[in-house]
């Protein structure tokens, strides 16, 4: 019990990042530098009141020498317009700067190179498809290395929570949903489950291994896996098997539908005038409902192919070896040959 | 010549109270007197209160030792459903209008009743309809999805029929407290005295005219959400549930359309009893009348602009997270801004130290706490790391409980005795405002320090670092507890024993003091002049057992 006082006088001390949980990602001294203001703009206007409470009641109290109140003023137009304009000006600095921070751990572009992991939540453990097709009950990623996790669950809402990276992205069945960040201190922290989701909500558990270097995460990566086995090579294999490549090459021949080399990512042009980025939604969207988005140039046939939460992600790294090799794609390249 | 200026007030012709008019078990069940209405609503809400208490002390005994020191963790998800579901739609949400509410708003009027004195009877039944059927369905249909029933796990095959039938009972309570807002908003829009303009309403009608509005147009989505909810789990619609093409993101939407406005319903009411005890115990005007008119106005509209803040890391788009941040902030002013002229009435008044003064003056510390708080949450980059912590249950809890059930508290003990004649004890009744004040902080400070270290909430098991944190909080919610048994015995026990209260205890200056405790069954035998209901000029203390009149010849 001696450590929560301790933590307490840590707090009131002003040594903020000694209470708060260490900093392990690039957003997190941003999200602590807000909070911190936050926390002593709060306590000053607490203190105010309370203190203004405490002095009045003493000051003013009804006693037999003191029965009635001094005439005062029942409002004063000035006196309110300060103590308006005073705490709205304070909100919307903190909204700027709150939001200031928040663009980055958000933001679409992390940067970099980053390293694309497929995190899939389920009652009641997180399952992490590493790019290298290494699966596991733990994410592994390397300090200073921007990370994108694409996020999904096969059966209710979870929440991916790592305190000591200040964020938390919700996964929910039928999304995709996305968190961008880069881890800076090698170390193991806990990842937690944010989102109730029934019975062992409270026992989802798992962690996040940051890896000093490349070669101690290539290490663990290699370690017991069939050195060839790889997501994308599982979205080929798929891509083979589900009858895709009847109505789609991969080198970029002008087939029955577009051809998916150099797909990745890219703007495509919609039947509707409008452009569509290709990503996991998109893809996701193209299987499930085709008749959505439909590409210009191409007729509006292609049937459903609901893939599987796995099938579909490890399709997408498929894809993405497609636009590598390719190099960026060449225009008008499905009239090449 | 204080027993000739007593003899004055007392109704002209003796029929006896409320009390007294009619006797026997219909003629309360079957009552069309507001003021009857007003008690079994007390009545029924208090014994709400208890159910979920008992259900917390259960959570929080279990919660004395990481691993969980009591039940399983299907119990513990149960637990806290029936908790959280019951405090919030059987306890406060109904609690200040619909009890406080209904006794006070027609006296406030000068009215003998309230617009609709039908409509009132049925809201009431309706009401406990809603809740013996919730309350049975939360029993025995094992309900375990907290009160926020996010699918797909509130639809999932397994449960989704209880939730749906509990759904329908929220409609139920719902369509009470739907026909109480109407019921208000008529009532003074109709009713208002000669005399007496919208600026010279007390500040507890007008929160509770926000109050109406906002029950009004938020309440119907909780239906509608309900409808769409059954329609999904019968005919597979594809609205909510991923597997039939459905999006689970919409029903949040749907659901904090209703369940943020919501807490406005709760807090408003709350702000009016704290603007009428502060006025009274200071003896003077209560300073800024307007503004705090206008801006219970403010918080009911803007109100409706701020769901997606419980959204923020849902994977809702940017733009809307960026919007409803800065709406947030927006909706945060008034209610700073309210708490400033509060204060600003005690300056150079004359204060008095009852019970429900000092059940006022612990609210603001914490109201203050609650607010603050809440920017840490209305805020991007705060909240993605709190969302869903014990941050967040420390931060509901200052509002809900240390804000909302305090002015309740403030409330009762302030019209208790034009409620029942009687005059509470003072002591016992301070000694409780205490009590719930240190236990309700030992409680919950701690759990915003859990949060903060990244506690989730709504878990049966934690990490062994969260120990103490816990432990202070058992230790707290009993203390709390026993400032409520304190004050309901103090209350109780007043009935009987209590001294007979005069008109006006306080001095204060609002109608319903200007009639005998408890009033006569019909209220007024005239429509009364309503005159400032913070002019304490010509009111003079008389003794304790007399109260206070006005002097003649004003
Ligand atoms: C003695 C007083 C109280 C104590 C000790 C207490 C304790 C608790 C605890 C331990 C939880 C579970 C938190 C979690 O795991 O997320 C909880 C949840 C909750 N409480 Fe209380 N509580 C008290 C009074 C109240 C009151 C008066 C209200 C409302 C008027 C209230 C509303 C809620 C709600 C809405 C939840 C969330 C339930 C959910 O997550 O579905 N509580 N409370
Ligand atoms: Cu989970």
């Amino acid at each position: 019990m001696t450590e929560l006082p301790n933590r307490i006088l840590h707090l009131l001390a002003g040594a903020g990042p000694g209470y708060l949980p260490a900093r392990a990602s690039s957003v997190a001294e941003g999200v602590d530098q807000v909070f911190l203001l936050l926390f002593w703009v709060s306590a000053f206007f607490l203190a105010l009141i309370i203190l203004l409470t405490i002095v009045f009641v003493l000051r003013y109290r009804r006693r037999a020498t003191r029965l009635h109140p001094e005439p005062s003023p029942a409002h004063s137009t000035r006196l309110e317009l300060l103590w308006s304009v005073i705490p709205l000006a304070l909100v919307m600095a903190l909204f700027v700067m709150s939001t200031r921070t928040w663009i980055q751990m958000t933001s679409a572009d992390p940067g970099g190179d980053p390293v694309r992991v497929q995190v899939t939540g389920r009652k009641w453990s997180w399952w992490f498809d590493h790019p290298s097709g290494k699966g596991a009950n733990e994410l592994h990623v390397v300090a200073g290395r921007p990370v994108e996790l694409i996020l999904s669950a096969t059966d209710v809402i979870h929440s991916l929570y790592v305190p000591e990276f200040r964020l938390k992205q919700d996964a929910v069945p039928g999304r995709f949903t996305r968190l961008t960040f880069t881890p800076t201190v090698p170390g193991s922290y806990p990842i937690l489950c944010a989102e109730y989701c029934g019975t062992d909500h409270s026992r989802m558990l798992s962690t996040v291994v940051v890896h000093a270097d490349q070669a101690s995460f290539d290490a663990w990566s290699k370690e017991g896996l069939p050195a060839d086995a790889t997501l994308a090579d599982l979205g080929k294999q798929v891509f083979a098997e589900k009858g895709c490549a009847a109505c789609h090459s991969v080198d970029g021949t002008r087939s029955v539908g577009p051809s998916v080399r150099g797909l990745w990512k890219r703007h495509e042009k919609l039947a509707d005038g409008t452009t569509a980025l290709v990503d996991e939604e998109y893809l996701r969207e193209s299987l499930v409902k085709p008749g959505a988005k439909v590409v210009a140039g191409y007729p509006n046939i292609m049937p459903p192919m609901p893939l599987e939460e796995r099938e579909l992600k490890a399709v997408a790294a498929y894809l993405e070896t497609l636009a590598a090799e390719g190099g960026a794609p060449a225009k008008g390249e499905e009239t090449k040959r | 010549m204080s027993t000739a200026a007593v003899a004055v007030r007392a109704p002209a012709h003796e029929t006896g109270s409320y009390l007294e008019h009619g006797r026997g078990v219909r003629s309360w069940l079957f009552t069309l007197d507001h003021k009857r209405i007003g008690i079994m609503y007390l009545v029924a809400i208090s014994a709400c209160l208890l159910l979920g208490g008992v259900f917390a002390l259960v959570l929080r005994m279990h919660l004395w030792s990481p691993q969980g020191a009591l039940v399983s963790n299907d119990a513990y998800n149960k637990l806290f459903t029936l908790h959280g579901a019951v405090m919030i739609f059987l306890f406060i949400i109904p609690g200040i209008p619909a009890a406080l509410g209904n006794f006070v708003l027609p006296l406030q009027l000068g009215a003998k009743d309230l617009a609709f004195p039908r409509v009132n009877l049925l809201s009431f039944w309706l009401f406990v309809a809603g809740a013996i059927f919730f309350l049975v369905v939360l029993v025995v249909g094992g309900v375990d999805t907290g009160w926020t029933l996010y699918p797909p796990y509130s639809l999932e095959s397994a449960r989704g029929l209880g939730i749906l039938l509990a759904l329908s009972a929220v409609v139920l309570t719902g369509f009470s407290s739907i026909l109480t807002g109407v019921n208000f908003i008529a009532t003074i829009h109709r009713m208002r005295p000669p005399g007496m303009g919208w600026f010279d309403m007390p500040l507890f009608l007008w929160a509770l005219y926000a109050t109406g509005v906002i029950q009004i147009i938020s309440t119907p989505v909780l239906g509608i959400t309900a409808a769409m909810g059954f329609l999904e789990r019968i005919f597979h619609l594809g609205l909510f549930m991923p597997e039939y093409g459905g999006d689970p993101i919409l029903f949040q939407h749907f659901f904090w359309f209703y369940s943020h406005p919501a807490v406005y319903i709760m807090i408003l009411p709350a702000m009016g009893v704290v603007s009428e005890v502060v006025s009274v115990f200071s003896r003077k005007p209560i300073f800024g009348y307007r503004f705090i008119a206008v801006s219970s106005m403010a918080i009911a509209i803007i109100g409706f602009l701020v769901w997606g803040h419980h959204m923020f890391v849902s994977g809702q788009s940017r733009w809307a997270s960026l919007a409803f941040s800065f709406l947030t902030m927006l909706v945060s002013i008034p209610s700073a801004i309210k708490t400033f002229n509060w204060i600003a009435t005690m300056y150079k008044g004359a204060i008095v130290l009852k019970t429900p003064m000092v059940y006022v003056l612990t609210f603001f510390a914490i109201f203050g706490v609650g607010g603050l708080t809440g920017l840490f949450l209305g805020l991007l980059a705060t909240d993605v790391p709190l969302h869903d912590t014990y941050f967040v249950v420390a931060h509901f809890h200052f509002v809900m409980v240390g804000a909302v059930m305090i002015a309740f508290l403030a409330g009762l003990h302030y019209w208790w005795p034009k409620m029942t004649g009687r005059m509470y004890h003072e002591g016992v009744g301070v000694a409780s405002a205490w009590l719930v004040f240190l236990g309700f902080n030992l409680t919950f400070v701690p759990q915003f320090l859990a949060g903060v270290l990244g506690m989730p909430r709504r878990y049966a098991t934690y990490a062994p670092q969260f120990t103490a944190h816990n432990r202070l909080s058992t230790v707290g919610a009993f203390v709390l507890a026993l400032g409520l048994v304190v004050a309901l015995a103090g209350l109780l026990h007043s009935l009987r024993r209590g001294r007979r209260a005069p008109p006006n205890p306080w001095g204060a200056a609002s109608l319903e003091w200007t009639i005998a405790s408890p009033p006569t069954h019909h209220n007024f035998d005239e429509t009364p002049r309503a005159r400032g209901p913070y002019d304490y000029s010509g009111l003079h203390e008389v003794s304790e057992d007399a109260g206070w009149v006005r002097e003649e010849g004003r």
